[in-house]
C-alpha cells in the first residue's frame, strides 16, 4: 500500500497517513512519501503499536515504511 | 493555566505553550499603557523612559512569551527533541518572566532603582532556566540541520542579550559607573538582530515551506545566513569594546548585517510567490508584511549611515518598523498558524475515533483578516509616528487593539479545545 503526501499542508499528511493505517492489513506495509521528516508522527505510531523505517531520498523528501509492530 | 490533556506521550502537554500564549498579548496592552504615560510624543526617540518600558513590554513580554511557548512545541517538531523537565521549566520561567517584566517596566516608567533591583535577578533566573533547557534539548536533537544551527545561535544571542541587559539594570540600580551607551548598543544588536531575527529565520526554514507550500529555502542561503548574521553581530559588538576604531569598519559591518537580513526577506518573498496553492491566507499575508517591513527597516538603517542630518529619525524609524512591522507580524502569523494546529493535533491524538473539528474552525479566518488589516494600519501609522502625534496615538490604539484581539483569539481556541475534550471523554466513556 502506498500514499504520497508531498505538497499537502499540515495537518493533511498526518490525517492521510492515519486514515491509511486504519485499513492496513496485518501483514502489509504502508509506504509513505513525504516532503519532510514528520517527528510528531513517531510518537503517535509508537503509541498505536506500529514500527517504521525512514529513508532520506536524494530529492530531499523521505520514504517511510510502516508496519504493525509484532 | 489548567487545561485538561488528552494524551500522555512524548509531546509536551498543551497547557505549557498555551500558558505563554495567553499571557503574551496582555503585554501589548501594557505596552500601550506605558506609551500613554510618557510625555509628548513617545516615538520621537527610542531612549525615553516610556519608550524603554514599552519596548521591553513588546520584546521581553510579548515576543519572549510567544517564543518561550513556541519553542517548547517547535523543538520536538522541527528537531525531534523535547525540553527536559517541561512542567518545571514552563512554570518557573513563566512566573519569573511575568514578575520580572512588570518590575522592569515599572522601574523604567517610575524611575525607581528598587524595582530594577527586583527585576534583574528574576529575569536572569527566567532566562537561565529557559536557555539551559533549550540548549539541553538542542544537544539531544536527532536532526542537526540549518534550523538547529539558527536556533542555537539565536539562543546564544539571547544569553548575550540577557547578560548585557542584567549588567545595565544592575548598574542603574546600584549607581555603578559602566559604559552604558556601548552596553545598550550591543544589547539592542543581540536582542533584535540576534535573538529575534535568528529565531524567525530558523523557524522560517521549516514553517514557510511546510505551512505555506513554497519550495524549500535554497541551500546556499540556509547554510550561510544564520552563521554570517551572528558573526557580523559579534564583530560589531567586539568593535564597541575597541573604541576608537575607524568609522568605515562600523559602516561595513552594519551594511553587511542589513544586506544579509534583506536577502532573507527577498528570498522569502520570492518563495511565497512560487507557492503551490495560490489561495488567500491571512497567516501568509502576515509573514509577507513582516518581510516587507524587514526590507524597510534595512532601507532606513542604510540611508541613516549616509545621511547624518536625519540619522536619529531614520534609526528610530528602523527600530519601530523592525519591531512593529517585522517582529510583530511574524509573531502574529506564527501564532495564528500554530494555535489552531496545536489544538487540532492534541484533539486528534486523543479523540481520533470520536471526530475532531476542522483546523480552520478553531479561529475564524475572518478574524485573522481583521487582525491583519489592523497590523497593516499600525505599521503605516508607526512610519509617521516619530514626527506626527496623531499617528503616535494611532500606533498606541493599534497595539492595544491587537493585544485584545489576540487575547480573544487565544481564549476562543482554548474554549474550543475544552468543549471538544469534554465531548471526546463522554464519547469514550
Amino acid at each position: 500500500m502506498e500514499i504520497d503526501v508531498r505538497d499537502l499542508p499540515p495537518p493533511e499528511p498526518f490525517i492521510n497517513i492515519m486514515q491509511a493505517l486504519q485499513t492496513l492489513p496485518a501483514e502489509a506495509t504502508l509506504q509513505v512519501r513525504i516532503h519532510r521528516e514528520p517527528f510528531p508522527l513517531y510518537d503517535v505510531l509508537r503509541g498505536s503499536g506500529y514500527a517504521w523505517q525512514i529513508s532520506a531520498l536524494a530529492d530531499g523528501s523521505f520514504q517511510i515504511a510502516i508496519i504493525h509492530a509484532r | 493555566m489548567t487545561i485538561a490533556s488528552l494524551s500522555t506521550d512524548q509531546s509536551p502537554p498543551i497547557s505549557f505553550p498555551f500558558s505563554f500564549f495567553a499571557l503574551a498579548p496582555l503585554f501589548l496592552v501594557l505596552a500601550t499603557v506605558m506609551l500613554a504615560l510618557g510625555e509628548g510624543n513617545p516615538f520621537a526617540e527610542t531612549r525615553t523612559h516610556a519608550m524603554l518600558a514599552a519596548t521591553h513590554c513588546i520584546t521581553l513580554g510579548f515576543m519572549t512569551s510567544v517564543m518561550f511557548g513556541a519553542m517548547q512545541q517547535i523543538l520536538p517538531v522541527l528537531v525531534g527533541s523535547r525540553m527536559p523537565a517541561g512542567r518545571l521549566v514552563a512554570r518557573l520561567s513563566l512566573l519569573t518572566l511575568l514578575v520580572g517584566v512588570l518590575a522592569l517596566c515599572a522601574g523604567f516608567i517610575l524611575e525607581q532603582p528598587t524595582l530594577l533591583k527586583l527585576a534583574w535577578p528574576l529575569l536572569g533566573i527566567s532566562f537561565l532556566i529557559f536557555i539551559s533547557a533549550s540548549l539541553v534539548s538542542l544537544a539531544r536533537a536527532t536532526a542537526r540541520n540549518d534550523t538547529w544551527a539558527a536556533l542555537l545561535l539565536s539562543l546564544i544571542s539571547l544569553a548575550l542579550t540577557v547578560t548585557l541587559g542584567v549588567l545595565q539594570a544592575r548598574g542603574y540600580a546600584t549607581g555603578a559607573t559602566l559604559p552604558y551607551l556601548e552596553l545598550a548598543t550591543a544589547h539592542i544588536k543581540f536582542s533584535l538582530g540576534g535573538w529575534v531575527l535568528l529565531l524567525i529565520v530558523g523557524v522560517s526554514y521549516q514553517v514557510v515551506p511546510m505551512f505555506q507550500l513554497t519550495p524549500s529555502y535554497p541551500k546556499w542561503l540556509t547554510a550561510v545566513l544564520a552563521p554570517a548574521l551572528f558573526a557580523v553581530l559579534l564583530s560589531s559588538a567586539v568593535l564597541l569594546l575597541m573604541e576608537p576604531y575607524p568609522h568605515w569598519i562600523a559602516v561595513v559591518t552594519e551594511c553587511l548585517f542589513w544586506l544579509l537580513a534583506a536577502s532573507y526577506a527577498t528570498v522569502t518573498l520570492k518563495l511565497q510567490q512560487q507557492r503551490r496553492r495560490r489561495v488567500p491566507d491571512a497567516t501568509l499575508s502576515f509573514f509577507r508584511l513582516g518581510m516587507i517591513a524587514l526590507l524597510l527597516a534595512a532601507l532606513f538603517s542604510l540611508i541613516a549611515l549616509f545621511c547624518p542630518t536625519t540619522e536619529t529619525y531614520l534609526r528610530t524609524l528602523s527600530v519601530l518598523v523592525f519591531l512593529i512591522g517585522f517582529a510583530l507580524s511574524a509573531a502574529n502569523g506564527m501564532l495564528y498558524k500554530i494555535i489552531p494546529f496545536l489544538i487540532w493535533f492534541h484533539l486528534f491524538r486523543g479523540g481520533m475515533k470520536a471526530g475532531v473539528p476542522n483546523m480552520k474552525q478553531i479561529i475564524p479566518e475572518a478574524w485573522m483578516w481583521w487582525h491583519y488589516r489592523l497590523q497593516l494600519g499600525t505599521l503605516l501609522a508607526a512610519i509617521c509616528a516619530p514626527f506626527w502625534i496623531v499617528a503616535a496615538w494611532a500606533v498606541m490604539l493599534g497595539v492595544l487593539l491587537q493585544g485584545l484581539l489576540l487575547t480573544t483569539a487565544v481564549f476562543t481556541a482554548i474554549a474550543v479545545y475544552r468543549k471538544n475534550v469534554r465531548r471526546i471523554i463522554l464519547a469514550q466513556a
